[in-house]
C-alpha cells in the first residue's frame, strides 16, 4: 500500500489530523484498488502498431475518442466530485484528490501564504540592498562630481591668472627694448675700453727716455714700438677678425718685456710650431 | 513483448521513466546527464535504447515518455527511427512520445531535410524538439522542455 505524502500539518487538532488521515489512507486505497482494476482490463486489450499510411488517420481518431470520453468524465465527476478536486494552477493540469475538509483548506492556505511572505521578504531585501547601493553610488558620483568641480575651478582660475600675465606682442616695444639694450652694451664696452685704456697707461707705459743708457750695445730700435693697449687691441682684433687664425707676427714694434708679461700671465699664448706668433686667449668661450 | 505498451505496468511511485531511442550512444548519454541534473520534485528514470524493439529479458519499468533521437546528419538515423516506431503502441502516440532532432545548426552536415522530420512529428502527432547536443549549453536547455513533455503527458 502505497501513502501519499500527508499535506495538514500539526497546526490543526490531533483528532482532526488523525481522521483526515484515515480517510486519506482510505480513498489511497480505493483508488489503488480501481487501477489494479483498470490495469488488469487495459492488459487485455490488444496492441495496436500504425505505418507511416495509417498513423495520422488512427491518431487523430484516437485522441477524438479520447477527448470526447475526458469530456464526458469530467462533465460526470462535475457535480459530485467538485469538492474532491483540487486543481493546481500550473501548465499542465494534475489531479489531486485530496479530501478538502477544512484543517486541510486552513493548513493549505498558511503554507501559501508563507510562500508569499517569504517571496515577499526576499524581495524586500533584494530592493533594500540594491537601494543601499545605489546611495553608495549616488555618493560616490557627488563626491567625483565635486571634486572636478574644484578642479574646474582651480583651472579657470589659473587660465584668468594667466591671461593678464600675457601682454600683447608689440613689434615696436620689442625693437625699441634691443635698440636700447644695444645702446647700453655699446655704453658699457666704450666704458670699458677707456678705464682698460686708461689703466694700461697708469701701469703699463712706454719705455722713453727714461730706460737707463748701461746698455749701449743694444741698438736701439728704429721701430716705434707701439703702447701695450695698441697690443692688446691688434690681438683682439685679429681674434675676432680672424678666429680660424688668431696669431700675430711679432714685430720689433712690440716691446718684449710686453710680450713676456702677457704670455706669462696667460693673456697671451704663443704659437706651438712658431714662436714667434701669439694669440689673444679666448677668454669669450 | 515486442511491442512497445504506454499502460502496460503500474506506475512507480513518485518516478518517471523516459526511454530514449537514437543511434548515437555518446550524444544519448549527454542528453540523460544532462536531464538528470535537473531538479525536479518527483525521481527520473532514463533508460536508452539504440532501436526498439527492446529486448524482452530486461525487467524494466513502465516508460511513460519515449524521445526519439534522430541526428540530421545520418540518413541511418532516420531509417533507425521509422523503423522503431513501427514497434510503438499506437496509444503511446496520445502525448508520449517525442521527437529530438539533433544538428540543426550545421546545414552543411544535414543529410536529412528538417522537413523530413517535421512531416514524421505530424504524422504521429508528437511534439519536434530541435536541439545540438554538441554545444554545451543547448543541453541543459533541452532537458527542460523534456520534463515538461513528461509532465504534460497524461499520467
Amino acid at each position: 500500500m502505497n501513502q501519499q505524502d500527508l499535506d495538514p500539518d500539526s497546526t490543526t487538532d490531533v483528532g482532526d489530523v488523525t481522521n483526515t488521515e484515515e480517510e486519506l489512507i482510505r480513498e489511497c486505497e480505493e483508488m489503488w484498488k480501481d487501477m489494479e482494476e483498470c490495469q488488469n482490463k487495459l492488459s487485455l486489450t490488444g496492441t495496436e502498431t500504425l505505418t507511416d499510411l495509417n498513423a495520422k488517420l488512427s491518431l487523430l481518431i484516437m485522441q477524438v475518442k479520447c477527448l470526447t470520453a475526458e469530456l464526458s468524465q469530467w462533465q460526470k465527476k462535475t457535480p459530485e466530485t467538485h469538492g474532491n478536486v483540487f486543481r493546481k494552477l500550473t501548465f499542465s493540469i494534475q489531479i489531486q484528490i485530496i479530501p478538502l475538509t477544512e484543517d486541510v483548506l486552513l493548513t493549505l492556505g498558511k503554507e501559501e501564504f508563507q510562500k508569499l511572505r517569504h517571496d515577499l521578504e526576499m524581495v524586500q531585501s533584494t530592493m533594500e540592498s540594491k537601494n543601499e547601493k545605489l546611495k553608495e553610488d549616488l555618493e560616490r558620483e557627488q563626491r567625483w562630481l565635486d571634486e572636478q568641480q574644484q578642479i574646474m575651478e582651480s583651472l579657470n582660475v589659473l587660465h584668468n591668472e594667466l591671461k593678464n600675465k600675457v601682454e600683447t606682442f608689440s613689434e615696436s616695444r620689442v625693437f625699441n627694448e634691443l635698440k636700447t639694450k644695444l645702446l647700453n652694451v655699446k655704453e658699457y664696452k666704450e666704458k670699458l675700453l677707456i678705464t682698460l685704456g686708461e689703466f694700461l697707461e697708469d701701469h703699463f707705459p712706454l719705455p722713453d727716455g727714461s730706460v737707463k743708457k748701461k746698455k749701449k750695445n743694444i741698438q736701439e730700435s728704429t721701430v716705434q714700438l707701439i703702447t701695450l693697449h695698441e697690443m692688446l687691441e691688434i690681438l683682439i682684433n685679429r681674434l675676432f677678425d680672424v678666429p680660424h687664425d688668431p696669431y700675430v707676427k711679432i714685430t720689433d714694434s712690440f716691446w718684449p718685456p710686453y710680450v713676456e708679461l702677457l704670455l706669462r700671465n696667460g693673456i697671451a699664448l704663443r704659437h706651438p710650431e712658431d714662436p714667434t706668433r701669439i694669440r689673444l686667449e679666448a677668454f669669450h668661450q | 513483448m515486442s511491442v512497445l505498451r504506454p499502460l502496460d505496468k503500474l506506475p512507480s511511485l513518485n518516478t518517471a521513466t523516459i526511454l530514449l531511442v537514437g543511434t548515437e550512444d555518446a550524444l544519448l548519454q549527454q542528453l540523460a546527464d544532462s536531464m538528470l541534473k535537473e531538479d525536479c520534485t518527483s525521481e527520473l528514470k532514463v533508460h536508452l535504447a539504440k532501436s526498439l524493439p527492446l529486448p524482452s529479458s530486461v525487467n524494466r519499468p513502465r516508460i511513460d515518455l519515449i524521445v526519439f533521437v534522430v541526428n540530421l546528419h545520418s540518413k541511418y538515423s532516420l531509417q533507425n527511427t521509422e523503423e522503431s516506431l513501427r514497434h510503438v503502441d499506437a496509444s503511446f502516440f496520445l502525448g508520449k512520445v517525442c521527437f529530438l532532432a539533433t544538428g540543426a545548426g550545421r546545414e552543411s552536415h544535414c543529410s536529412i531535410h528538417r522537413h523530413t522530420v517535421v512531416k514524421l512529428a505530424h504524422t504521429y502527432q508528437s511534439p519536434l524538439l530541435y536541439c545540438d547536443l554538441e554545444d554545451g549549453a543547448s543541453r541543459p536547455c533541452c532537458g527542460q522542455p523534456m520534463r515538461h513533455e513528461r509532465k504534460k503527458s497524461p499520467p
